[in-house]
C-alpha cells in the first residue's frame, strides 16, 4: 500500500506529459501489481455457448427490430403497392421500376440536393457552435459552469415534438414573440410577417432548432474530452508564444481528432435523418419545399399511400449514407490497422 | 476494437432511423368469446350527435341480444391514411364512414362490400338522387348515404348591426358590407376566411361556370389554369384581404370555429352547422353570449345564391368484416326512415338526411334555413375512383391557393396544380 501510494504521489508531477512519461512509468507501475493478472483473465474468458447466450438478447432484438424491417423494406422497394394493392393484398414485383420511376423524377433530385446542403449546413453550424461552447465550459468557474451545463442538458433532454410546438409559436404569423421582437427593435414590416413564407426559411427556422437541440451534445462531449487534454500542454504553447487559435489547431484539435471524427459522422447520421422537426414544423410543406429525404419518402408512402416508391426512396437514403460513411468506416479501419 | 464498435453504432444508428418506416395497425379483436359479438363503427368527429348514436345502439342492441355496439370516433386529418391501413386488415371496422368525395376512391379498392343486392332492405328507393351518386361506381352500390351539408355564411349580429350591414344577396353586396364592417371597427376582422378554404373555392369556379377537373379523352384533367379558375380565385382574393388569418392554413388549423371564433374580433366567417353549434359552445364555456345570424354565400346576381360544395358522408360495410351481415343491419337501421328522421331533428336541420322525408322543418332565422337555401346550388366533386387521391395531403388545390394569395400568377399556378392533379387523379 505505502509504496504504491509513494509511487502515484511521486509520479502525478513527472507525468506531465502524457506520452513521454507514460511509458517510463509503466514498470513502476508493475512493480505495484502483478502484470500477469489480466493477461491470464483474458485468457479464461468463458467459451462454449455462454458469450453466444449473454450476446443472442442483443442480436435477436436487432435482427427482429432492425433486420427484419430492413430485408422487408428492400423487397417492397421492388413492389407495386398502393392504396388498392395494399387492401386487396397483391403485391406484383415489378422489377426496378419504382427507381426508375424515383430517378427520372426532377423532384426527387431536388429533394437530394436539399437534404444535403441542409444536412451540411447544420453540421457544420452544430460542430462550430458545439466546440466553442465545449471550449467555454473548460474556461468557467464552477458555478457558471454549472448553469451553463444544466442549460444545455434541459435543451438536450426537451422531446423534439414538445420543442418544435415551441418554436412554431415563436415564429407564428399572427402571435408569434419573434414578429413582437422585431416590431419593438424597431423593423419594419414584421406585422403578421410569415416566416414559413418558403421552403428555405421554413428549413432555416427548422436548422435553429436541430442546432439547438444538437449542440448540447457536441459541447457536453467536447468539455469531456478538453479535459483529457493536460494543462501543461497548454503551458507548453503559452510558453511557445502560441496564440488561442494556434493553441486550438496544434494543441486541442490534434488531441481530440478522435472525438471530432466521431461526433461528426454521428451528427452526419442523425441530421440526414432527421424527421421529426422537420414534419412537424410544416409537413414538408409550403408547396413540399422543405421536404429531405425521410419526410419525402413519408409523404410519398403514407400520405399519398406510394408505398413501394417509398421503400425505395428509403433503401436510395440508405446507400447514399452508406457512400457517405464509408469514407469514415475507412479512415477507422486505417487507424486500427495502423495501431 | 474500440473503433470497430463505434463504427457498429455508427451503422445502426444510421439504419435504425432510416428503414424504420412501418405501420403500425393495432388490432382490433371481433373476439367472439362466449358468442358475443361486437359491430365495430367508424364515425367521424362532428357527424353523430351522441344522443342519437346511442339511441340507434340501444335499439339495434335491443334487437340483436349478445351484440355490442362500439363506437370510434375519427378525426378528418389524415383519414385517408387509416381508412386504407383499416381496410387491408383482417378485422376491420364493420362500419365506416366515408366522406363522399373518397367514397369512389374506396370502392374500387375492392374493400367495400357490394351492397347492391341489399337495396330493398336499406331503403334505397327513397334516397335522395343527388346524394346516391357518391355512393354508386359502375352501377354498383358499395355505401349508403348518410347526410349531406354545405357551408353557409355565419356573423355576428351584433358586429353588422353596430356597423348598419345587412346580409347581402350579391357579391357586390357582399364586399360593400365588409368595407363597411372594417370601417366600423378596425380591430375586427369582417370576415375569417383563412387561405385554404378549398371547398369555398370551389364553389367560385363553378359561379364562374369552370369546374376542378373535367374528363378529356378517356382521361381527367386539372381545370385550375382556366381563366374561370383564375376569376374564382381573383374574388376569393379579394375576400380574404378582410382577414388576418394565415394564407397557408385551412379552416380546419386551427379550428376555426373552436379557436379562432370564440377568442372574439371576428365578425363572419364560413362555416358548416356543427362549427356552428361548436363555436356557440366554446363560446359560452368562455362567459360568452354567441348571437349568430347566417346567410347563404351570396351569388353573383340576387336570383340565384352561390354554388357550394355539397359535402357529406356516406356508410360503408367492409368486405373483409366479420359481421357483415350484422354491419348491413345497422346500416339499415342508422339510415332508416325512422332514425334519420330523429337524425335530421338531433341535429336541428345542420345536416341534411339522406331522404326528403325525413327533412327536418328549420326554424327561422336557424343554419338550417340557410344552408337548404344554398344546397339549391349545391355540387360535388367529380365522382371518380381517383379523386381521393386529389385530396391526399399535400392537396394541390391548397398550394395553388396559397401561392395566387401570395402574389403567384394564377394562370402559373394553376397549369402547375393541374399538372399534379392529372398525375394523382388517373391512377
Amino acid at each position: 500500500m505505502t509504496v504504491h501510494s509513494q509511487g502515484a504521489a511521486t509520479s502525478a508531477p513527472q507525468d506531465a506529459p502524457p506520452k513521454s512519461a507514460g511509458r517510463p512509468k509503466a514498470p513502476l507501475a508493475g512493480a505495484g501489481r502483478t502484470t500477469g493478472t489480466p493477461r491470464r483473465g483474458r485468457a479464461s474468458l468463458p467459451s462454449g455457448w455462454l458469450p453466444y447466450a449473454l450476446i443472442a438478447p442483443a442480436v435477436v432484438s436487432i435482427a427482429g427490430l432492425l433486420l427484419y424491417p430492413l430485408v422487408k423494406n428492400i423487397l417492397l422497394s421492388f413492389q407495386q403497392v398502393n392504396k388498392i394493392e395494399l387492401i386487396q393484398r397483391k403485391a406484383p414485383f415489378i422489377g426496378l421500376d419504382n427507381y426508375t420511376q424515383l430517378l427520372g423524377e426532377s423532384r426527387f433530385w431536388t429533394v437530394v440536393v436539399r437534404s444535403f446542403a441542409f444536412t451540411a449546413a447544420n453540421v457544420v453550424l452544430i460542430m462550430v457552435l458545439g466546440s466553442l461552447i465545449g471550449i467555454l465550459l473548460n474556461r468557467l468557474g464552477t458555478k457558471m459552469r454549472l448553469v451553463l451545463s444544466l442549460a444545455l442538458v434541459m435543451a438536450w433532454a426537451m422531446p423534439i415534438v414538445a420543442s418544435v410546438t415551441v418554436f412554431q409559436w415563436l415564429f407564428d404569423e399572427q402571435f408569434g414573440v419573434v414578429n413582437w421582437l422585431m416590431r419593438t427593435l424597431g423593423f419594419a414590416g414584421y406585422e403578421q410577417h410569415n416566416w414559413f413564407e418558403s421552403g428555405f426559411s421554413t428549413l432555416v427556422i427548422i436548422t435553429v432548432l436541430v442546432v439547438w437541440g444538437s449542440v448540447p451534445f457536441v459541447a457536453l462531449n467536447m468539455y469531456a474530452g478538453l479535459t483529457t487534454v493536460g494543462a501543461e500542454l497548454y503551458e507548453a504553447a503559452k510558453m511557445d508564444g502560441a496564440n488561442g487559435w494556434q493553441t486550438f489547431w496544434k494543441v486541442v484539435f490534434p488531441n481530440l481528432k478522435p472525438f471530432f471524427l466521431v461526433t461528426t459522422f454521428l451528427e452526419v447520421i442523425w441530421v440526414f435523418k432527421a424527421f421529426t422537426q422537420v414534419y412537424a414544423m410544416r409537413s414538408g410543406g409550403p408547396d413540399r419545399a422543405s421536404e429531405t429525404l425521410p419526410v419525402f419518402a413519408y409523404i410519398e408512402g403514407q400520405a399519398q399511400q406510394h408505398y413501394g416508391l417509398a421503400a425505395a426512396i428509403s433503401v436510395l437514403t440508405i446507400l447514399m449514407l452508406v457512400v457517405v460513411m464509408s469514407f469514415y468506416f475507412r479512415l477507422i479501419l486505417k487507424q486500427e490497422e495502423e495501431q | 476494437m474500440k473503433r470497430k464498435l463505434i463504427a457498429a453504432v455508427g451503422v445502426a444508428g444510421m439504419m435504425a432511423g432510416v428503414a424504420a418506416c412501418g405501420n403500425g395497425g393495432d388490432d382490433k379483436g371481433t373476439a367472439d368469446a362466449n358468442g358475443n359479438k361486437t359491430v365495430t363503427v367508424w364515425v367521424m368527429d362532428g357527424s353523430a350527435p351522441k344522443a342519437w348514436l346511442d339511441e340507434v345502439n340501444k335499439e339495434f342492441e335491443a334487437k340483436h341480444p349478445n351484440t355490442k355496439v362500439k363506437v370510434e370516433i375519427q378525426q378528418w386529418k389524415g383519414i385517408q391514411e387509416k381508412v386504407t391501413t383499416a381496410l387491408s386488415e383482417n378485422t376491420p371496422p364493420d362500419v365506416i364512414e366515408l366522406g363522399n368525395t373518397q367514397t369512389a376512391g374506396y370502392a374500387v379498392t375492392g374493400g367495400l362490400a357490394d351492397l347492391t343486392g341489399d337495396k330493398a332492405k336499406l331503403g334505397a328507393d327513397a334516397w335522395q338522387k343527388g346524394m346516391l351518386s357518391s355512393a354508386e361506381v359502375d352501377g354498383k352500390l358499395y355505401s349508403a348515404p348518410w347526410y349531406a351539408a354545405n357551408r353557409v355564411v355565419v356573423y355576428d349580429k351584433k358586429a353588422y348591426q353596430k356597423a348598419g350591414v345587412t346580409p347581402p344577396k350579391t357579391r357586390d353586396e357582399w364586399i360593400a358590407g365588409l368595407e363597411k364592417l372594417k370601417a366600423s371597427d378596425p380591430a375586427t376582422q369582417p370576415i375569417y376566411l383563412p387561405g385554404q378554404s378549398w371547398y369555398v373555392l370551389a364553389g367560385f369556379v363553378w359561379d364562374e361556370g369552370g369546374e376542378l377537373a373535367v374528363k378529356d379523352g378517356g382521361k381527367w384533367k386539372g381545370q385550375l389554369g382556366t381563366p374561370q379558375a383564375a376569376s374564382a380565385m381573383e374574388f376569393y382574393k379579394k375576400l380574404q384581404s378582410f382577414s388576418t388569418a394565415p394564407k397557408d392554413k385551412d379552416e380546419a388549423t386551427p379550428q376555426q370555429s373552436t379557436d379562432i371564433v370564440p377568442k372574439g374580433g371576428v365578425a363572419s366567417w364560413i362555416g358548416l352547422g356543427w362549427e356552428a353549434q361548436g363555436a356557440l359552445k366554446a363560446l359560452k364555456e368562455a362567459g360568452k353570449e354567441g348571437d349568430f345570424g347566417y346567410f347563404p354565400i351570396p351569388g353573383k346576381t340576387a336570383d340565384k345564391p352561390g354554388s357550394v360544395f355539397l359535402g357529406g358522408s356516406n356508410l360503408a360495410v367492409a368486405e373483409r368484416s366479420k359481421n357483415k351481415d350484422l354491419a348491413k343491419e345497422w346500416l339499415a337501421l342508422a339510415a332508416g326512415k325512422d332514425q334519420m328522421t330523429k337524425y335530421a331533428a338531433a341535429t336541428e336541420g345542420a345536416l341534411l338526411p339522406n331522404q326528403q322525408a325525413a327533412n327536418f322543418a328549420a326554424a327561422a332565422g336557424s343554419f338550417a334555413e340557410s344552408m337548404a337555401k344554398g344546397a339549391a346550388a349545391g355540387k360535388i366533386t367529380p365522382v371518380t375512383a381517383g379523386w381521393a387521391n386529389v385530396e391526399t395531403e399535400p392537396n394541390p388545390i391548397k398550394e395553388f391557393m396559397t401561392k395566387v394569395l401570395k402574389g403567384e400568377d394564377a394562370a402559373k399556378a394553376g397549369e402547375a396544380a393541374d399538372k399534379e392533379i392529372a398525375s394523382r387523379i388517373n391512377k
